[in-house]
């Protein structure tokens, strides 16, 4: 920091956290001592009792769900109060943190089962899992560049761990080190992105050009060069890069198709909701002054994703690698709802502002993207990174409750009425009329269109009847695990979308 | 005492659904059980709605009538298209509901239950006020209709269900944009967004994007199998099992007509200028176009699915009329001919599926003779026959006499082509009666009933065809059930439709809106 104080007494005094501030992350700290409870159970518990680690940090994570709905509590601060001598402040909503958790929770479910299946520990597993959680929610709030680089790489390092975790199986591994060479080259860029911001703007005199609050003020007051401006460019590739968005959707397939499944879907959803956050606490905080650039440069990117996730899609015969390359289209989806938060800052859907409506997508997205990993990781399948549509064959009859897992989840991603997904969908597209961006309602429309191709392509395997010559195939035992997240997400795709419309 | 219909009509959409819910919840009940729960479900709805029609022909002078205000906007009421097609879904369910629990199938509770899901949905699109819940409840509909497909379908269920989720899908999509845009324009928020409510803003709203229009004609065109986009049709109603092509058909099919005409033609005016134009020339090749199409064909179902695809023609061109010219009576004739020709198209498909049964097999030429042992099959399809190609005494003649009568100011040309398919419906459906029941028998039916003789169809069957055929004479001997119920409608919409041709200080009321509304 480039403030200069008399004397330390004055320094401290100044920039010393209140109490207050650590109240406002006591859920960030839950997490994060829920993470260490996991390696301190592994370490004291007999093998019998092992089963009580995945338990703490779901009944954890449901505590801190249910903290972060508390109305009114010291954890949700006005807007405008910055904690920790401004490195951090609350921009989005906190119903955001809501996101990851929900996500971790259940993530923890899929994985439980699968991980000791495959002989992987449970424990080490859920730590880094929470670890991980812990940084996103730190990461949406943060305020200045050095906790948003922290909280990042935190969650990068943990996820690189997640995706190799299988050390057996070749394709974990390997979607391992594609990850790690990919998110390096992310983390460069980004890093390179601030030092440019913080040096073209330092150079005009802001005292910590690393904080959003200065930089938006100085970007404001026209101060930002080329320099400045190329920096920004840097700064949202790195958060696109994240989210999946296009240019930066390459490394998608390929990882989510070697990763466990489990980490797969938190990859999906829990990374992508970090990309999409802090794209937009990016473009609505510090770099809103260049609204005006980013806006036509996000809408083109995101009709661009809208498509290329879907058209990819359509020549896949992988399930896996299907639901990668849809997960780069809902990116695009994200990515129109910022664009028209960008384009017309009042813009709402039924009384939902943009930011709510990113939060109910990603929501929805969370929901249908573990109804199809839980149907997934119960099947069996010698190789968790090939899951070829056609396997799917005779699901219906082998395990209705598994092809209505799949039913409801692939309705929902796919928004089909009236799952929640149609819900959410529907809210951007409202938005994106109000605020008149035709070409990228054109493209959303296109794009669900063609991924009904796809999606339904997975779907009908499931249901449909297998021909008469084809060998009848052994039922499927799903857990009662399986079957309770199955039946809670099937309940919530349903009840979600209309609890929202009324 | 006024609430009790209102009542009825809740108990009419959500029995069926409550019903199904039950069934696919206990996959093992007992079949005995299954099967007179299920029938419950789809007698129910058919012993509500036809009263609910002539309880609202009774009390015409309100243009909505029985509404109830549900949680989350999704009221029900009905209005005057609504209350006679939802008899007539009604009836098509009861129909199809008796057929379906007369097959044999794998999974039959899930199967039963699916049907009156779908059932369920259709009966809901037709009873509600609200553009998104009538939406809804198309999906609603749509969803089970894929699944029974996939799994008891035919042959070619794989493509066939495909090609249909496209086509809807994409179809949907595009009337979604067009009722998204249609409210931003009308500047509606979503719990006012009733047809009534949409109509009346929009016939103020200056700002109309031009394209609005367009996708609403194109996108409820689409799950109206409008030409071109009609070709998902065929071939799904085909694949289907035969309740589900009855009641997708006759029925649910319907939802993209019913949304051209309150949403298109009494907000956007679709029948006018160059929309206008395209919408003739579409009509028009369904008409011709399609009419051909049936002529070659060779499979019994799949002839019957495109003629379904051809009749759907003469309903365009009423409304279309009603629109460009304002004429009520167009409107009228198309609200009729919906009726009668989901009866008859419903008849068609149960009673080609009892051909099916006893010749296995639905290809034409593998067919023939039969009327020499099934008498009274043969009597039942041939009066469907009649029924659908306009004979009179049957609904369909009001119907398409109708459209031809407001046709009568239009250029000569449209009415050659339009009276010329008259005779290309005669000369295919009555090539296909003769194939099937006349002239010799061919060789390997012969073979086949060699070795597994036919009965003639059974009581439960008559009872079911009857049920559709029985309605298409009353309505046919009593065109007053169906016209008193449409007639305020459509003459709401003619005058409203024609307000811009009109000076524009005398613009009419909003045409479900001419009377105080219950909101």
């Amino acid at each position: 920091m480039s403030l200069i104080f008399a004397n330390i007494d004055v320094a401290f005094k100044a920039l010393a956290p209140r109490s207050s501030d650590w109240l406002s992350i006591t859920p960030e700290i839950a997490v994060a001592g829920l993470s260490i409870l996991c390696l301190v159970q592994a370490m004291l518990l007999p093998a019998k009792l092992r089963w009580l680690i995945s338990a703490t940090a779901r009944a954890g994570l449901v505590l801190v769900m249910a903290m972060a709905l508390v109305p009114h509590a010291g954890w949700k601060l006005a807007e405008d109060v910055a904690t920790f001598a401004g490195l951090l402040r609350q921009n989005l909503p906190c119903e955001v943190r809501l996101v990851f958790l929900f996500s971790a929770l259940l993530t923890s479910f899929v994985a439980d089962r699968f991980l000791r299946d495959r002989g992987a520990a449970v424990a080490d597993y859920h730590h880094v899992l929470l670890v991980v959680t812990a940084a996103f929610m730190l990461l949406v709030q943060s305020n200045h560049f050095v906790t948003f680089f922290l909280a990042l790489e935190t969650a990068a390092v943990g996820l690189y761990i997640l995706v190799g975790y299988l050390r057996k199986s070749d394709a974990s591994l390997e979607a391992g080190v594609k990850y790690l060479v990919a998110g390096g080259l992310s983390s460069a860029l980004l890093l390179m992105g601030m030092v440019l911001v913080y040096g073209s703007l330092g150079a005009v005199g802001i005292a910590d050009s690393l904080n959003f609050t200065q930089i938006g003020n100085a970007l404001a007051a026209g101060k930002g060069s080329a320099l400045t401006l190329a920096g920004v460019a840097l700064i949202l590739s790195g958060a696109a890069f994240k989210l999946g968005a296009f240019p930066f959707h390459t490394w998608i397939p390929d990882v989510y198709q070697g990763a466990p499944t489990p980490t797969t879907a938190f990859l999906a959803t829990a990374s992508k909701a970090a990309g999409a956050f802090t794209l937009l606490l990016l473009v609505t905080g510090p770099f809103v002054a260049l609204a005006p650039k980013i806006a036509p440069l996000l809408a083109v990117i995101a009709v661009i994703t809208l498509l290329v996730g879907n058209l990819a899609a359509l020549a896949t015969t992988d399930i896996k690698r299907a639901l990668a390359l849809s997960g780069v289209s809902h990116a695009g989806f994200i990515l129109a709802a910022i664009t028209a938060a960008l384009a017309m800052p009042s813009v709402t859907a039924f009384d939902y502002n943009a930011e709510q409506t990113i939060v109910f997508y990603l929501l929805a997205y969370i929901i249908g993207t573990f109804l199809t990993t839980q149907a997934l990781a119960s099947m069996p399948a010698p190789e968790d990174h090939r899951r070829p549509i056609l396997a799917l064959r005779g699901l219906m009859r082998r395990a209705p409750i598994l092809a209505g897992a799949l039913g409801f989840g692939i309705g929902s991603l796919a928004g089909v009425p009236p799952t929640v997904g149609f819900i959410a969908k529907l809210l951007i597209l409202v938005l994106l009329v109000k605020a008149k961006l035709w070409w990228i309602l054109g493209a959303a429309l296109i794009s669900v269109a063609v991924s009904i191709h796809y999606y339904f392509s997975i779907l009908r395997e499931a249901v449909v009847r297998p021909s008469e010559d084809g060998q009848e195939l052994a039922p499927l035992e799903v857990s009662f695990v399986a079957r309770f997240v199955i039946g809670a997400l099937a309940a919530a795709s349903i009840l979600g979308g209309l609890l929202v419309l009324s | 005492m006024d609430t009790f219909p209102a009542t009825l009509l809740q108990v009419a959409i959500t029995a069926p659904v409550l019903i199904g819910l039950i069934l696919i919840a206990g996959r093992s009940l007992p079949r005995s059980f299954a099967s007179g729960f299920a029938f419950t479900g789809f007698a129910l709805p058919a012993l509500i709605a036809p009263c609910l029609l002539v309880l609202w022909i009774n009390d015409a002078t309100s243009p909505l009538q029985f509404r109830t205000d549900g949680p989350w906007g999704f009221g029900f009421a009905l209005n005057g298209l609504g209350a006679p097609l939802l008899a007539m879904t009604s009836l098509i369910g009861l129909a199809a509901g008796i057929k379906a629990l007369t097959q044999d199938v794998e999974a039959r509770n899930t199967y039963l239950g699916l049907i009156l899901f779908m059932l369920g949905g259709t009966l809901g699109v037709f009873a509600t006020d609200h553009l998104i819940g009538f939406y809804f409840f198309h999906e609603f509909a749509l969803i089970p209709t894929f699944i029974l497909t996939l799994f008891w379908g035919g042959e070619g269920r794989r493509t066939a269900a495909m090609q249909m989720a496209i086509y809807l899908t994409a179809g949907a999509m595009a009337s979604l944009a067009g009722i998204l845009i249609a409210l931003d324009a009308a500047n509606l928020s979503f719990a006012n967004a009733t047809f009534v409510n949409v109509a009346d803003s929009l016939g103020t709203a200056k700002n109309i994007p031009a394209a609005t229009g367009a996708l609403v004609l194109f996108g409820f065109g689409t799950l109206a199998s409008l030409f071109p986009f009609h070709s998902w049709a065929a071939p799904g109603y085909s694949a289907a099992p035969t309740p589900v092509s009855m009641i997708h058909a006759g029925a649910l099919k319907k939802f993209g007509v019913y949304g051209l005409i309150l949403l298109g033609l009494s907000s956007l005016n679709i029948s006018q200028g160059t929309l206008g134009s395209w919408f003739l020339w579409l009509a028009i090749s369904n008409v011709f176009i399609v009419g051909l199409i049936c002529l070659t064909q060779r499979d019994l179902k799949q002839l019957l699915s495109w003629s379904s695809v051809a009749h759907m023609g003469p309903i365009f061109l009423g409304i279309w009329v009603c629109g460009a010219s304002g004429k009520a009576a167009g409107l009228d004739a198309a609200a009729f001919l919906m009726v009668a020709h989901g009866l008859s198209c419903a008849a068609l498909f149960l009673l080609a599926n009892a051909v099916r049964q006893r010749a296995g097999t639905y290809r034409l030429d593998e067919l023939g003779g039969l009327a020499s042992r099934t008498p009274v099959l043969a009597a039942f399809f041939i009066a469907a026959t009649m029924a659908s190609i306009g004979l009179p005494g049957f609904g369909n003649f009001w119907g398409e006499i109708g459209v031809f009568l407001a046709l009568r100011a239009q250029p000569l040309w449209i009415q050659a082509i339009v009276a010329s398919t008259v005779i290309i419906s005669a000369i295919y459906a009555l090539r296909a009666v003769a194939a099937t029941f006349f002239g010799p028998t061919s060789a390997p039916l012969t073979a086949r009933l060699e070795t597994a003789p036919c009965d003639d169809i059974n009581w439960i069957e008559r009872i079911a065809a009857s049920i559709l055929l029985g309605a298409s004479l009353t309505i046919g001997f009593m065109p007053s059930l169906i016209t008193k119920s449409t007639n305020p409608v459509s003459t709401g919409v003619a005058n409203f439709s024609q307000r811009t041709s009109t000076a524009p200080a005398a613009k009419p009321a909003a045409p479900v809106q001419s009377l105080p509304s219950a909101r």
